[in-house]
């Protein structure tokens, strides 16, 4: 019955999502209208694959680190692939995808330094070091783009900053294809790992004597919900709060069991995504928001509304 | 001359520069002609050059390149977020800032330290017209600044041009699309030059908007600043997103040289003239290969 609730909200939103924009568009040319086949349905389609994919590795780093504060760009991605778009720019490097592409690879640096750091300890991943790794890398890579934002004399760079707020303007069909046929890879190593993450969010010990394979399981995650929101940043900037609220109200709705917290992870974060893309596209028309500003406006103040109700439980 | 400007006249600039709308003068007015001015800002830079002050222009931001006699001033770095320190070490009579927070502060210390300082907004056709007046005085160059007032006044009261007129958009950035509103230079000279600014209702002057509004707004051009003179269309451009854009998908892009549209300045006059003419021509339409 929820799992109907949620498609059906899912259907809404794209439906919406789809009908409505800054400009008009009547009804009965929705279907023929390159503003909505070339624009709205990719934009919508895409807003949809980022969000489920942030809400999951959001839900799946949680339960690796075992703390509810975790959120994908907790972990010093944002970090990197904000230096790597910045670099692109201030590099002039020239072609249609070159400033996502950079952003990727920004953030596979900031993955792999992350990565290393974590297994300082030895060949398990520590979820302390991996916290306080993320946020140093974050840290860092942040001082590094703000320096080159100072003293490079690109004008284009002051615009830099606004793609690291998140928007979804660079949604077409190719981006929508990219990202679906590389998606699918991490999500099912995510969904193949919900059994030994049920175990491994009882403690490390607990899980090992229930017969867990740890190490290996906390690594994959890792890699697997890094190389999701690395994907997801390379395409839409840095949108926040959707990794981070998103598993809570997940956990409220379908429990704790990952085979079903991952999945509703997924399709709640693509709703709340699609949804939130299409206010920051029509709330201000003709000028558009960041989505990342909508995300937090509309999604702390149902954290805090949840975090009431369940204290109150 | 210069030096034997009468006293009066000074303090009548000083009780303008209390008063003026955009202008504000140090505890201790200038007694003559500033004679070692730091610019922080580029358009500052270019009116002093070309109201014949340039000679006496000490130090620029990393920002200022034109003219390019300009380059030759040492730079005490950005602008907007000033350094007191380095702008105090060009011992300058005379600091021209542009009116931000940071810049306010920046003016406040210059002040505790004695020298004096103007903050200006110079941001629109007529703020130049302002500027160029206050300027001259202060450097002694005021005949040069009625000039330069004056051809600024003659652009803005010409007659409109009559219709129909072509469309633009002026795109600053492409992911996100920011474009020029109403509020800017820009859309004064595009309206100037006998074009419309598709976005001329936004009042702010830029703004961030979908490319769903930019298609649905149809313009027959798109405008972009350019630092060199090679007309290949911008990277976005064969981007399949920007492609539902019928300007964008037809090439029909207009190349305006960043060093005369980029600020508000004494030359409006001429690129005014040049949009006009680049509209006029029709200029080379390039399509973009796919």
């Amino acid at each position: 019955m929820k799992w109907i609730g949620m498609g059906a909200v899912l259907a809404i939103a794209m439906l919406v999502a789809v009908v409505l924009g800054p400009a008009h568009v009547p009804l009965s040319d929705l279907l023929d209208s390159p503003i909505v086949w070339d624009l709205r349905l990719p934009r919508a389609l895409l807003a949809l694959l980022v969000g489920g994919s942030l809400g999951m590795a959001g839900a799946s780093l949680q339960s690796l680190v075992r703390n509810p504060l975790a959120d994908p760009f907790l972990l010093g991605l944002s970090g990197g692939a904000g230096l790597g778009a910045v670099l692109a720019i201030a590099l002039h490097l020239g072609g249609p995808w070159a400033l996502p592409l950079a952003a990727f690879a920004g953030a596979l640096v900031a993955l792999a330094l992350v990565f290393r750091l974590g297994l300082v300890g030895g060949a398990e991943l520590d979820p302390r070091i991996l916290l306080l790794g993320g946020v140093a890398v974050g840290a860092f890579t942040g001082a590094v783009t703000t320096a080159i934002v100072s003293l490079a004399e690109a004008s284009e760079l002051r615009n830099a900053y606004l793609w690291l707020w998140g928007g979804l303007s660079s949604a077409s069909w190719a981006t929508v294809r990219l990202i679906a046929v590389y998606v699918p890879i991490p999500l099912f190593v995510l969904l193949a790992a919900a059994r030994p993450l049920d175990l491994l969010v009882l403690g490390d010990e607990s899980a090992r004597y229930l017969g867990a394979e740890v190490a290996a399981t906390k690594r994959r995650v890792y890699l697997a919900a890094s190389l999701l929101t690395a994907a997801a940043v390379s395409v839409s900037g840095v949108i926040g709060f959707v990794g981070l609220i998103v598993p809570h109200v997940g956990r409220g709705l379908v429990g704790v069991r990952h085979r079903a917290l991952l999945p509703a992870a997924f399709l709640i974060g693509g709703t709340l995504l699609v949804l939130a893309d299409t206010l920051a596209r029509v709330a201000v028309a003709p000028r558009e928001l960041p989505v990342g500003i909508v995300t937090a406006l509309v999604g702390v103040p149902l954290f805090a509304l949840l975090l009431r109700r369940w204290s109150a439980a | 001359m210069r030096s034997s400007l009468p006293r009066t006249h000074l303090a009548g600039l000083a009780l303008a520069l209390l008063a003026g709308a955009c202008g504000r003068s140090s505890p201790r007015a200038l007694a003559a002609p500033a004679q070692r001015i730091v610019s922080l800002a580029p358009s500052i830079t270019e009116l002093l050059f070309a109201l014949g002050a340039g000679p006496q222009v000490v130090g620029r931001t990393v920002y200022c390149k034109y003219p390019p006699a300009a380059l030759a001033v040492p730079s005490v770095g950005d602008g907007l977020n000033p350094s007191v320190e380095a702008i105090v070490a060009r011992q300058p009579d005379l600091v021209v800032l542009y009116r931000s927070p940071h810049t306010e502060a920046a003016s406040r210390q210059l002040q505790a330290l004695g020298v004096t300082t103007l903050v200006l907004h110079h941001d629109r056709l007529e703020d130049i017209d302002t500027t160029a007046r206050l300027l001259g005085e202060a450097t002694g160059h005021a005949d040069e600044g009625r000039a330069i007032a004056r051809r600024i006044d003659s652009v803005l009261a010409a007659p409109a041009v009559p219709g129909p007129h072509a469309r633009l958009v002026h795109v600053v950035w492409d992911n996100p699309p920011i474009v020029i509103g109403g509020g800017s230079y820009l859309d004064q000279l595009t309206k100037l030059s006998g074009a419309d600014n598709a976005f001329h209702d936004i009042a702010t002057p830029s703004a961030t908007v979908s490319i769903e509004t930019i298609a649905a707004r149809d313009p027959d051009w798109i405008a972009v600043l350019r630092e060199t003179s090679d007309t290949m269309p911008p990277d976005y451009a064969k981007r399949p997103e920007w492609r539902v854009v019928r300007a964008v998908r037809e090439g029909r892009f207009l190349f305006l040289p960043a060093d005369l549209f980029g600020q508000p300045s004494a030359r409006a006059p001429e690129a005014v003239a040049y949009l006009r003419h680049l509209l006029d021509r029709s200029p080379l339409v390039v399509p973009v290969a796919r």
